[in-house]
């Protein structure tokens, strides 16, 4: 078969998710189906591994991704006794907190982890019990539409000081992988050089986020004059 | 025992408590389906180190085909109990310890890892679980409640969720069978047959579109940064330029940031939140995060080509 239909893969994921298929399912029949045109065999046999055992290997390597669900427990619990009230009338006791400065706070907070070479996924441990009742609280009134945007922003906020604080520290895995690929192919460079060229980077990011995080503000004002 | 194994178990029991619970509730019309999807999590979560990895991948297809057919679910108010029906009992701002001890465990774990030169990520992960275990006890002890009205909670949250906690696993398998098939080594070949060899700046341009597109399908830059590099960063721009490697690739690795931020592909850092605050728009976080990525990427492309062309 011509290469380009390893391709199926990436088809079936567009065209799945355009049909509001369930994502589940369209993630498994695009793995199904690359490993088909590919030529794997369905189970490993003679050395090649098959692509249900590339399912499981996948599935089994990245629990971590999933280990959060051991936080849920406690979660749920503080949660059920004033969790969220708790933490809107923390956020209230600031007189100049805006929902736009709490996230620019945030994301330098997690941009500082990056640093320590701490690398953590914050949604479930510090977005939704924390960043997300106090952004809600810090609005007089909340309407359903305000609502999802605040919730969006807080997920960005996470996001951007994850990713672009990661790399600044020389123990981190992005760094760590960009050294060894380019030492690999005959490029070598060391961790620190790599953690200075970061540096413009994750400024930059900080700076993009305070600017949208702000613009956030302003229309949250906006429409609370209405 | 291998710490990061315990932890493991320990989420396994978590989810088979769980599925306990799904399968004892009557008023829930898919308790079967739902209850059979998190014991087999938890089953993967517990033995995942130990199985075949066939028998895990067939355990995977077996949660995909409950899920597609429609069994897992929760009751329709998921998710919506806590904010209608929390008891504040007058504990103030104490309610904050348990939830506190989560990140300051995961931290201090992780920080005595690396002083003890061990892999702080690990320690990270180690200490995410014993927070975890310790948050519930402070919190039990707090609010003098049961470790059934504790799980109970879990369990509502979990629903709430529901199917989409799998898909950043499910998504790293994808890109396993994507790896063994080469699709990264097609893209790169595809770049270096559209782009003419002597123009730094369309090279620039093309090592940050493959990056960025390469991470969009398979919602991981890690997984882009050595297709990517091997296949046009390193021969097309590094060596014939002679530009400074280090400075490079540091700036590809993050121009894939810009597609980890508009791909549900990844579904840990896109979808998995969308489900934890309950938001309507699937694609909600992606839409916010887009104007932000266009515009860092933008800046990359300048960047890199400024800094190599003038400096």
């Amino acid at each position: 078969m011509p290469e380009w239909t390893k391709l199926i893969g990436v088809v079936i994921i567009v065209a799945g998710l355009a049909l509001k298929l369930r994502t589940t399912l369209v993630v498994a029949a695009a793995a199904l189906a690359t490993g088909l045109v590919s030529g794997l065999p369905l189970f490993s046999r003679a050395g090649q591994e098959g692509v249900v055992d590339m399912l499981g290997r996948g599935f089994a390597d990245n629990r971590l991704m999933t280990l959060f669900l051991i936080t849920l427990p406690a979660i749920g619990l503080a949660e059920r006794y004033g969790l969220q009230e708790q933490s809107a009338k923390l956020i209230l006791k600031f007189r100049a907190a805006t929902v736009g400065r709490l996230l620019i706070v945030y994301q330098l907070f997690r941009v500082l982890h990056g640093m320590m070479g701490i690398r953590l996924n914050g949604h479930p441990i510090f977005v939704r019990p924390l960043i997300f009742p106090m952004s809600a609280g810090a609005l007089p009134a909340v309407s359903a539409g305000e609502l999802e945007r605040i919730k969006a922003a807080n997920s960005a906020s996470e996001n951007y000081g994850n990713f672009y604080g990661q790399n600044l520290s020389p123990v981190q895995p992005g760094v760590l992988l960009v050294y060894g690929v380019l030492t690999g192919l005959g490029s070598p460079v060391s961790v620190w050089s790599l953690v200075f060229y970061a540096t413009p980077i994750a400024a930059l990011s900080v700076v993009l986020g305070a600017i949208q995080f702000h613009l956030l503000d302003r229309r949250l004002q906006g429409e609370d004059a209405k | 025992m291998n710490g990061l194994e315990g932890v493991f178990g320990l989420t396994g029991l978590v989810l088979w408590v769980f599925a306990w619970l799904s399968f004892r509730d009557r008023d829930n019309p898919h308790r079967m389906g739902s209850a059979g999807f998190w014991f087999v999590l938890g089953a993967i979560f517990a033995f995942g180190s130990v199985l075949p990895h066939w028998v895990t991948g067939l355990l995977v297809l077996a949660m995909v085909a409950m899920d597609g057919a429609g069994q897992v679910g929760g009751r329709s108010l998921g998710g919506r109990s806590a904010e209608i029906g929390s008891k504040p009992l007058g504990l103030g701002y104490r309610i904050f310890v348990p939830v506190l001890m989560i990140p300051a465990v995961t931290f201090g774990t992780a920080v005595v890892f690396r002083l003890m030169k061990l892999d702080a990520n690990r320690g990270a992960l180690i200490g995410l679980g014993i927070g975890a275990v310790l948050a519930m006890a402070a919190g039990l002890v707090l609010t003098r409640s049961t470790i059934q009205v504790m799980m109970e909670e879990g369990h509502r949250l979990n629903e709430a969720m529901g199917a989409v906690n799998i898909l950043p696993q499910l998504l790293a398998s994808l890109g396993v069978v994507f790896t063994a098939a080469k699709v990264g080594d097609l893209i790169a070949s595809g770049i270096r047959y559209a782009v003419p060899e002597n123009s730094l700046f369309l090279l620039v341009l093309a090592n940050s579109a493959g990056m960025t597109l390469f991470t969009i399908v398979m919602g991981n830059s890690f997984a882009a940064f050595p297709v990517i590099a091997s296949g046009v960063l390193v021969p097309l721009i590094v060596k014939p330029f002679g530009v400074d490697a280090a400075m490079a690739g540091i700036m590809t690795l993050t121009t894939g940031a810009s597609g980890t931020l508009v791909t549900i592909m990844a579904a840990n850092f896109n979808v998995v939140p969308v489900a934890l605050l309950n938001m309507r728009d699937p694609f909600g976080v992606v839409r916010f995060q887009l104007p932000f990525a266009v515009v860092i990427w933008g800046c990359h492309v300048l960047l890199l080509w400024g800094l190599i062309r003038f400096v």
